[in-house]
């Protein structure tokens, strides 16, 4: 009983929180409900079992990449009239249509019988460790070595590629 | 068992589901190239969730012995990705507002025939 | 019996023409002429050697060479045999040519192509052995064509005079017309026979109609490359050549190729006797045609290639009525006294500066005395005014004809007459023809070295370096020791002159008309009407051109005006030609080029494809305008597409 209302609460609180984030005007406001829409998503997580994944989407999307976030905004630090009005087209309305259909049609689907009869399985009753540090560890340095390599790199790259393109002149 | 005990699975999924419809709306709608990119974190973040519901609530009954937690290991590539995606994307945004003194994606078209 | 060295034969001047055309340009001139004329001198030794081991035992040499293809139960190999007749070719191909090559030394000193013209004349010597020692009728098509590949590379040898490899596309083009036919009885009789060897076919006994077909089919490209009605009409203008090419090439040997292959398939032949009588009735036809030709023309080349075209009418008169060795005397004799004739008006062109035209000719007995005996001695053969070579065979010819009991048996119709009046036939036209023959050549021998000269003052006459008349002497000397071959056996029987004469030494190599062998007749009489006839031939030429000169052909005209101007303008059969075969194809061409070509081709598929890629990219284009936020909007349509497709209905 104690999952399902803190599942509703976090739920309710991503929502809210994202729709903040695209329909906020300035960016900041938008960055900064992004931040605790992080931070609800991770209690999702936690609900989930997936303990490693919830802190590291507090230590580095909301800590890292947000801060980096609201780092740009700061820097290009748009006035109001640069901001520019809400537009909107044809296409648009189309799109969001489209999106709203093909969620509709998740979200029923989802309701629907998704999953084969039966008894729902747990992995999280099952497996001894599930989520945790050491569990995800092994999994990503036995089962998955090289992607993880290929991250590391793939990260190097990024910063490489972002310093040089923001610089301008090297 | 109540409801959301039968469910458990169906309700993350749906928040899955309106939780990218979010991103995605943004992504179609929202003219500051920041936001766009927030909005695409949205999106990913949603995977991120399918993943790990499906990492607990498996659909198949009895996966392989060692599978359990590889959704957990694509949330960490997703996370991981998705700070290098921010990174190169912010550069990219920081570069065109200097030469353009705009953010807004749609005034930049001149990448076509 | 099987050796080992027939392919040198044709494998020497092979070598020749390969040193020759590769290496000539860099070689010294010296260089080439010894190779070309020494690879033709050791062809002909080896040749006159294995003629030797020819005996009583011996019947003929054979050598597999390799094997060139097999294909399920059709074997063709590069084999050669080496029997009475194709041996006795073998040393006229390589003996004349030989002798023209040494000529060709004198006659194209001074041209700057002379290597790639011996690099031909080689290649051909080697194709022409090809065909006549291939042993089955695929090696022989192999030479076949060879031969009308160096025909069409010697007559377009000066090629930038575009009249000249006009010609030269002529001749090919006329060949290709007969070789089709050639091709297809081969086709026949190996469907039929399964083999192509002439072993196989000279001993498969064929139905009627198949023979018939086969042999229809192959004469075809006989008319082709032996220049016969109605497929002769490449050979004057191949005179376009150089002289000793029209000597060796289109007098003396590869146009007697139809002569040889019908010879060769005498089995084939009197399986089909109506075939053999289309055979005589078109050989009549052509020598008369082109002998009326010949008597109005003033080329002197162009009266020596409808002679040409004439005495091949003679040879195949010869084998049509069922007188094989008749026939292929005759290509022997012909041969010499042709060749002689031909290197002999080179030599009056040549010591005229390129002058071809008899009318500016005229009194060279003085300029030329070599030149001069030796064209007398041939036209002398070729008229049969005295009996030497040419009035023998070509007399044997008309008298097979006149006897003949090949035909006997052929009827019009179910009850119609018996063709037995045919053989008469073709002997009265061939005799007329054999005037015409004497007339139209003391015509040319008048008006080229009697009377007075007529050409410019500018051009001096002189006598050819004697590299090309001691040729001529040795071609005039055989002309004369030629009627050797053609004695009739009543005067020779039991002396040692029998063994050389032809139809002894060729008896077995050719199989019996269905009719039987002609009746027996004795030759006095037949002699005696030729001799009749050449005379009167030279009578009246002697009558019209010895004192008049040119005055002769005026008064010639004066009398028959209107078929005097047909015949300079040979017969219009190149008009008609032109207007009933060439217009039309060129017009064919010409609509396939603008339809199919320029507007389906090119409009429809060439240009027409890339021109719809690029109107639907034009279409497509619209939709990348540049702005993300559609293209994820398609995006989420396409996704919301694909939801329903998958989740909603599937």
């Amino acid at each position: 009983m104690a999952e399902a209302i803190l599942f509703y609460l976090f739920a309710i609180g991503v929502l809210l929180a994202g729709a903040q984030v695209i329909f906020r005007r300035n960016p900041i406001y938008g960055a900064l409900s992004l931040v605790g829409c992080f931070f609800f998503l991770s209690g999702i997580y936690v609900l989930l079992a997936a303990h490693l994944i919830a802190i590291l989407q507090i230590l580095v999307y909301a800590g890292a990449v947000m801060v980096l976030f609201v780092f740009v905004i700061m820097l290009l630090n748009l006035k109001e009239e640069e901001l520019g009005e809400a537009r909107w087209t044809a296409w648009k309305a189309i799109g969001v249509a489209a999106v709203v259909a093909g969620a509709g049609v998740i979200a029923w689907r989802a309701l629907g019988p998704a999953y084969p009869g039966g008894p729902v399985r747990d992995n999280a009753m099952v497996v001894a460790g599930f989520g945790g540090v050491k569990a995800v560890g092994r999994t990503l340095y036995l089962a998955s070595v090289l992607p993880f390599e290929i991250t590391s790199l793939l990260l190097l790259v990024a910063v490489v590629a972002a310093v040089v393109v923001a610089k301008g002149k090297i | 068992m109540d409801f959301f005990h039968a469910h458990q699975a169906q309700h993350y999924l749906v928040l899955a589901a309106l939780l990218f419809a979010l991103g995605a709306a943004g992504v179609v709608l929202r003219r500051n190239a920041i936001i766009v990119l927030m909005s695409i974190e949205l999106m990913l973040n949603a995977v991120n969730l399918t993943f790990l519901a499906f990492s607990r609530f498996p659909l198949v009954p009895n996966p392989p012995m060692g599978s359990f937690l590889s959704g957990h290991a694509a949330a960490f590539f997703v996370i991981a990705t998705a700070a290098a995606e921010a990174a190169v994307g912010l550069a990219i945004i920081i570069a065109v507002f200097r030469s353009r003194t705009s953010v807004n994606v749609d005034e930049f078209d001149t990448l076509k025939l | 019996m099987e050796v080992t060295w027939l392919h040198l034969v044709p494998l020497l001047p092979l070598i020749g023409a390969a040193v020759c055309g590769l290496a000539g340009k860099w070689l010294p001139k010296g260089w080439v002429y010894a190779v070309a004329l020494a690879s033709v001198l050791l062809s002909f030794l080896v040749g006159l050697r294995a003629f030797m081991g020819l005996g009583e035992q011996v019947q003929l040499f054979h050598e597999l060479a390799f094997n060139w293809f097999s294909a399920g139960s059709l074997r063709v190999d590069m084999a050669f045999t080496f029997d009475r007749l194709s041996g006795a070719l073998t040393l006229v191909v390589t003996g004349v040519g030989f002798l023209i090559h040494v000529y060709s030394v004198g006659y194209m000193d001074e041209d700057p192509g002379y290597w790639r013209y011996f690099s031909y004349l080689n290649l051909f010597v080697a194709a022409m052995l090809t065909l006549i020692l291939g042993d089955n009728l695929v090696a022989m098509f192999v030479g076949w064509e060879g031969v009308g590949l160096c025909s069409y590379l010697l007559i377009g040898f000066w090629f930038t005079d575009e009249e000249k490899a006009y010609a030269g596309r002529k001749a090919f083009i006329v060949n290709r017309i007969g070789d089709f036919g050639f091709l297809i009885g081969i086709f026949i009789l190996f469907n039929q026979i399964g083999s192509v060897g002439f072993a196989q076919v000279n001993s498969a006994a064929l139905p009627l109609g198949v023979a018939s077909i086969a042999a229809l089919c192959l004469f075809i490209g006989a008319t082709g490359k032996s220049a016969q009605l109605p497929l002769y009409i490449w050979l004057p203008d191949a005179m376009a050549g150089p002289t000793p090419v029209s000597a060796l090439i289109h007098a003396a040997t590869m146009v007697t190729a139809g002569v040889y292959m019908v010879a060769r398939l005498s089995h084939l032949y009197v399986s089909a006797p109506g075939i053999m009588a289309v055979v005589a009735v078109v050989g009549v036809l052509t020598a008369i045609w082109s002998a009326l030709i010949a008597t109005s023309q003033n080329d002197i080349k162009k009266v020596l290639a409808y002679s040409t075209v004439s005495q091949l009418g003679f040879m195949f008169i010869g084998v049509g009525v069922g007188a094989f060795f008749a026939g292929t005397m005759h290509l022997v004799t012909h041969a010499f006294f042709k060749a002689c004739l031909f290197l002999g008006s080179g030599a009056v062109i040549h010591g005229l500066q390129g002058e071809q035209d008899i009318q500016r000719m005229g009194g060279l007995r003085r300029y030329m005395p070599s030149t001069r005996t030796t064209f007398l001695i041939a036209t002398i053969a070729i008229t049969g005014i005295l009996p030497i070579s040419g009035f023998f065979s070509k007399d044997e010819i008309l008298g097979q004809a006149l006897h003949t009991r090949a035909f006997g048996f052929l009827t019009l119709g179910y009850s119609g007459p018996h063709l037995t009046f045919l053989g008469p036939l073709i002997y009265a036209v061939g005799s007329f023809s054999a005037f015409l023959t004497s007339f139209y050549m003391w015509r040319c021998y008048f008006l080229t070295f009697s009377g007075e000269y007529r050409g410019p003052e500018s051009v001096h006459p002189h006598e050819s370096p004697s590299v090309m008349t001691l040729p001529l002497w040795i071609l005039a000397g055989l002309s004369v020791v030629g009627l050797v071959l053609g004695l009739p056996q009543p005067w020779v029987h039991g002396t040692a002159l029998q063994g050389w004469t032809w139809e002894h030494f060729t008896e077995g190599v050719f199989s019996r008309p269905r009719g039987g062998a002609p009746e027996e007749f004795a030759p006095y009489l037949g002699y005696g009407i030729a001799l009749i006839v050449g005379w009167a031939g030279w009578a009246g030429a002697y009558a019209l051109y010895f004192k008049r000169g040119l005055a002769g052909d005026e008064l010639l005209t004066s009398r028959v005006r209107g078929l005097r101007r047909a015949l300079a303008n040979k017969l219009y059969v190149d008009e008609l030609y032109g207007w009933a075969v060439v217009r039309p194809i060129w017009a064919l061409a010409r609509g396939l080029w603008r339809f199919v070509d320029a507007t389906l081709i090119d409009g429809l598929f060439v240009n027409g494809i890339p021109s719809l890629i690029a109107w639907i990219s034009a279409m497509a284009r619209r939709f990348q305008n540049g702005d993300v936020q559609r293209y994820a909007a398609v995006t989420a349509l396409g996704v919301a597409a694909l939801l329903y497709v998958f989740l909603v209905r599937g």
